[in-house]
């Protein structure tokens, strides 16, 4: 891989990456500010960044970046401006042959975090307190503004102005309504990333919070069951199938099933639906349903070439036919509600018989604050991630197609390879060419510059982004980066860990703690008076014949063994960091030897 | 009259103080419904007999004298000189007789029996700790059985548990210990389970430790054992390592004892448990947790053929559960929301 070799302990420098060859020019896709640039370096260099792999897992395309900065502005906004939370302001990004690396922005005035933690604690009291008829309001905000992407207008260039523009009042020439329509364009989707996070920091804060406690009460507690006691039983985001599932019930009730046959295209089944009155009818009902369920994306994600289910019905359709013939052959489709909000209960009431009355009541309260915020946690990414954003992409799309009718592209799609800014000035030029009936430029700068930078991605999409680079930080506080990436101190270290390779033995973690020390390799019973006070006792495994000498060491690593043998008992009744079963740690260590012995995680790192 | 000899089904908590914390549990075990082989346990006034009776009590006290918990050489020279004498001291007629007709009620044809220590007192809690866990498996006849009742008795005064007195400034005290002797499965499945798992402390999940052959592989870490957490809640096992088993313990062909053999093939790297298994003594576990009314360290075999019999040879509370001062502390829920902002009280 084009890395180069990391410095010890660290990850490699963001200014020491290489560019992947034949990729070389990637950084004119991206703003300037978007780069790691020399003269920022000495303070980039010396941050922490990780590959925001969640958002960003492929290279971006040049336009696709407005899904970055958008989302960035707002999230910064809500966090940083309006809520104050008090030890992170908001999140840098760089870009680094096509992929993104962030980096929090903390708070580290005491006197400031003091500061912002009064507003804080008001305002998103005041969310917490107000959740239910707040969210009531945002939905009702973000129907309009969908309602209102979908009035704008992209104007066509006639070759003459119709005559409401010759003789009407208050009517724009094409030029005018192109380059009003695009920036509305723009601005509508920033404004649906303002509303997007709005409530997710404190939703996903709440939420968090739950999950928190749990693992701190219930450290083995799989994450599936802590979701499955917060989800929403009637959830939006489960309507499009339900949807679904009734129509299939249709297709059966007025015997137009056989229609959804395995291998037929969403197009020749409506081709044979078209063929009867029943067909018809079916076709009526479902285009009620296609307004708004069809607004499913069908990938989870930012980019562009994430469709809705109107788009591409292909999804939709394989669900009929599914449906259908589950339908014919005597099974139950339907989601058995009944059944999820009986385990949903059983499995609160369970885990919170398990816990002592005080854990309990927080148990409690976090469980019901959890259930209030949820809706909002599932339904924001039906609103805003599939529903407004397919309908955006292709609200640029038209853009698109406006330039590829007049040669500046030669397919709608190719608008995702320039940047906004690019599309800015490429349609500046065609309604001046359009006005003017001059010749255009754009047709022979355009098509040139994609097809380069189609292949630069391609390229780029063969490069494994290393998960961080920059400094490794000694502790990873940034409240956002922790609850929203999982990016824990813990994780960091794992990744600085395989970077360098090797140095690391696995075992079962038999007794809590970390420590460092000097390693005493003990291979029969007959050796252990050679034991130091201070030690850390490295054996195949311990008998009871060696417990005189557990009151000396401080540590214990046993090639074999589980978390119930000896060793690990007696290590937890003293107290001593322990990790068992590690297959190697006598040949891999010698006395003498430095290591580190994590027997919460069970690793034992030879230093 | 002195008691020296109860059977199992008689023996309730209370009977702790005479019989030793494992003989006491196994009563109670019993009378939970929770299938225990059955078998008979030897009282501490059994022990103190012994030791009377042979005039032990002043070589035991010479021995010991001056002895400090550090020192490995003269806790070793103790150990040995006491232990001598034990061994070749007679066990009292009394006792013997009714060791024989106990053991002769047990079943015909000299039935494979476990002996174990079942310390009492303080040692009962710390006594994994300690290791006076002195286990005879596959003892038959009358002689035999008293011969590892009496080792169980020299035990006392191995080096670790001299040492773990002298630890706790103890020495003084005239220690006693409890015997249990249980008829024996051929298990071909055995191993260990805490009602939590014992290193995170969660109290939802049972960890359960496997192994091919009898307990001892998976009890002595003479194994790395197939490593299971199933939810009490779901009964779904959460997380499994299974490992390779190297060696395996079974009854010797030639009739007395356990042998150490290696386990070769496919086996050693095969599962030794399955899903029912596991929820068979997930639900053992949780009616022992529930009986007892604290998390419990249970042993267990599956016998040979019949695997889809749990059979429980032991339990006793878990000695250690990880510090509870790492959980948060109680708060409400708007407290511990604020402070996943860092807008909370300080995290201490």
């Amino acid at each position: 891989m084009a890395t180069t070799a990391p410095r010890a302990g660290a990850f490699p420098s963001p200014y020491e990456i290489e560019t992947p060859p034949g990729c070389e020019g990637w950084e004119e896709m991206y703003p300037y500010y978007a780069l790691f640039d020399e003269r920022r370096r000495e303070i980039d260099e010396n941050r922490f960044w990780f590959w925001n792999s969640m958002h960003f897992p492929m290279p971006m395309p040049a336009f696709d970046v407005i899904c970055i900065d958008s989302p960035y502005q707002a999230v910064g906004a809500w966090q940083n401006r309006v809520f104050a939370v008090p030890p992170a302001m908001g999140i840098d990004y760089r870009c680094v042959n096509g992929y993104i690396y962030i980096s929090g922005n903390p708070v580290t005035d005491p006197a400031k975090i003091a500061e912002r933690a009064e507003f804080f604690q008001q305002r998103a009291g005041y969310y917490f307190g107000n959740w239910t008829e707040l969210y009531g309001k945002w939905r009702a905000k973000m129907e309009a503004l969908i309602g209102e992407l979908g009035e704008l207008q992209v104007p066509d260039l006639p070759e003459y102005e119709p005559d409401e523009v010759a003789f009407g009042e208050d009517r724009n020439t094409a030029f005018y309504e192109v380059l009003d329509a695009y920036p509305r364009a723009l601005r509508l989707g920033d404004l649906m990333w303002q509303h997007h996070f709005e409530f997710l920091l404190l939703g996903y804060g709440a939420y968090g919070t739950f999950v928190e406690f749990c693992k701190s009460q219930l450290p083995d507690i799989p994450d599936q069951h802590i979701a499955q006691m917060v989800a929403g039983i009637d959830v939006l985001l489960f309507r499009p199938d339900a949807e679904l599932r009734r129509l299939a019930r249709l297709a059966i009730a007025t015997g137009v099933d056989e229609a959804f046959q395995q291998g037929r295209t969403p197009h020749e089944i409506d081709a044979e639906l078209q063929n009867s009155d029943a067909g018809k009818s079916w076709l009526d009902e479902l285009e009620k349903v296609k307004d708004p369920w069809f607004n499913m994306a069908t990938g989870d994600g930012l980019y562009h070439y994430y469709r809705s289910w109107l788009d591409d019905p292909s999804i939709p359709y394989a669900s009929l036919i599914g449906h259908i013939s589950a339908l014919n052959a005597g099974e139950q489709i339907d989601r058995p509600t009944e059944e999820i909000q009986r385990e949903r209960d059983r499995l609160a009431t369970e885990y919170g018989a398990l816990l002592d009355a005080e854990s309990r009541k927080s148990f409690d309260d976090l469980l019901n604050l959890s259930r209030t915020v949820f809706p909002y946690v599932e339904e924001h990414k039906f609103f805003c991630d599939y529903w407004f954003l397919t309908r955006w992409w292709n609200k640029i799309r038209e853009f698109g197609a406006l330039l590829a009718r007049s040669g500046f592209l030669e397919d709608a799609e190719d608008v995702f390879q320039l940047s906004r800014y690019e599309v800015a000035s490429a349609l500046d030029e065609l309604v001046l060419t359009w006005a003017t009936g001059g010749l255009p430029l754009g047709p022979k700068h355009w098509p040139p510059i994609v097809a380069r930078r189609k292949e630069i991605l391609k390229k780029l999409g063969d490069w494994t982004p290393p998960p961080a680079i920059g400094v490794t930080p000694e502790a990873v506080t940034d409240p956002m980066t922790i609850m929203l990436w999982g990016v824990t101190t813990e994780r960091v270290q794992e990744w600085a860990r395989q970077q360098d390779g090797g140095s690391v033995l696995n075992g079962a973690a038999a007794s809590p703690g970390v420590i460092e020390g000097v390693a005493r390799v003990v291979r029969s019973v007959d050796q252990i008076g050679d034991v130091r006070d201070g030690e850390i006792l490295v054996c195949g495994s311990t008998s009871p014949a060696w417990a005189p000498i557990f009151s000396k060491i401080k540590a214990t690593v046993t090639d074999v063994g589980g978390v119930m043998s000896h060793a690990a008992i007696v290590a937890r009744e003293y107290g001593l960091p322990a990790v068992v079963g590690t297959g190697r740690a006598t040949a891999a260590i010698h006395t003498g030897q430095t290591i580190r012995v994590d027997g919460t995680e069970g690793t034992v790192t030879l230093l | 009259m002195t008691e020296y000899i109860r059977p199992l089904e008689q023996l309730s908590r209370n009977d702790e103080p005479n019989f030793g914390g494992k003989s006491a549990n196994l009563g109670e075990l019993l009378a939970a419904d929770i299938p225990v082989p059955p078998g008979f346990a030897i009282s501490t006034e059994a022990f103190r007999a012994f030791i009377h009776d042979a005039g032990l009590e002043k070589r035991i006290g010479s021995a010991l004298s001056g002895v400090s918990a550090g020192d490995v050489d003269a806790i070793g020279r103790a150990s040995r000189a006491i232990s001598e004498a034990m061994r070749f001291a007679p066990i009292p007629a009394a006792v013997r007789e009714q060791i024989g007709d106990y053991y002769g009620e047990l079943g015909e044809d000299s039935p494979p029996v476990a002996v174990r220590s079942s310390a009492v007192g303080e040692d009962s809690q710390d006594a994994t700790f300690a290791g006076q866990q002195e286990t005879y498996l596959w003892v038959r006849g009358t002689e035999h059985v008293c011969d590892a009742i009496r080792d169980c008795w020299v035990s006392l005064y191995s080096p670790p548990a001299i040492s773990y007195r002298a630890r706790l400034r103890d020495r003084e005290a005239q220690p006693a210990m409890g015997v249990t002797v249980q008829i024996m499965v051929d298990a071909e499945v055995s191993g260990v389970m805490f009602t939590c798992n014992p290193v995170s402390g969660d109290p939802s999940m049972v960890a359960i430790n496997s192994s091919w052959g009898l307990g001892l592989a998976v009890v002595g870490g003479e194994v790395t054992p197939d490593d299971f957490l199933v939810s009490k809640v779901t009964r779904e096992i959460v997380r499994e390592h299974i490992h390779p088993k190297q060696v395996q313990y079974v009854p010797d062909p030639a009739g007395m004892g356990a042998i150490r053999v290696s386990i070769d093939g496919d086996r050693r790297e095969a599962r030794s448990l399955e899903p029912a298994d596991l929820e068979r003594l997930v639900d053992v576990a949780r009616r022992i947790e529930r009986y007892f009314g604290c998390h419990q360290d249970i042993e267990w075999a599956l016998p040979r053929g019949e695997t889809e019999r749990v059979l429980v040879v032991q339990t006793r509370p878990v000695t250690a559960v990880p510090n509870k001062t790492e959980k948060p502390k109680p708060a409400s829920a708007m407290s511990l929301i604020m402070s996943t902002f860092g807008a909370g009280p300080p995290k201490d």
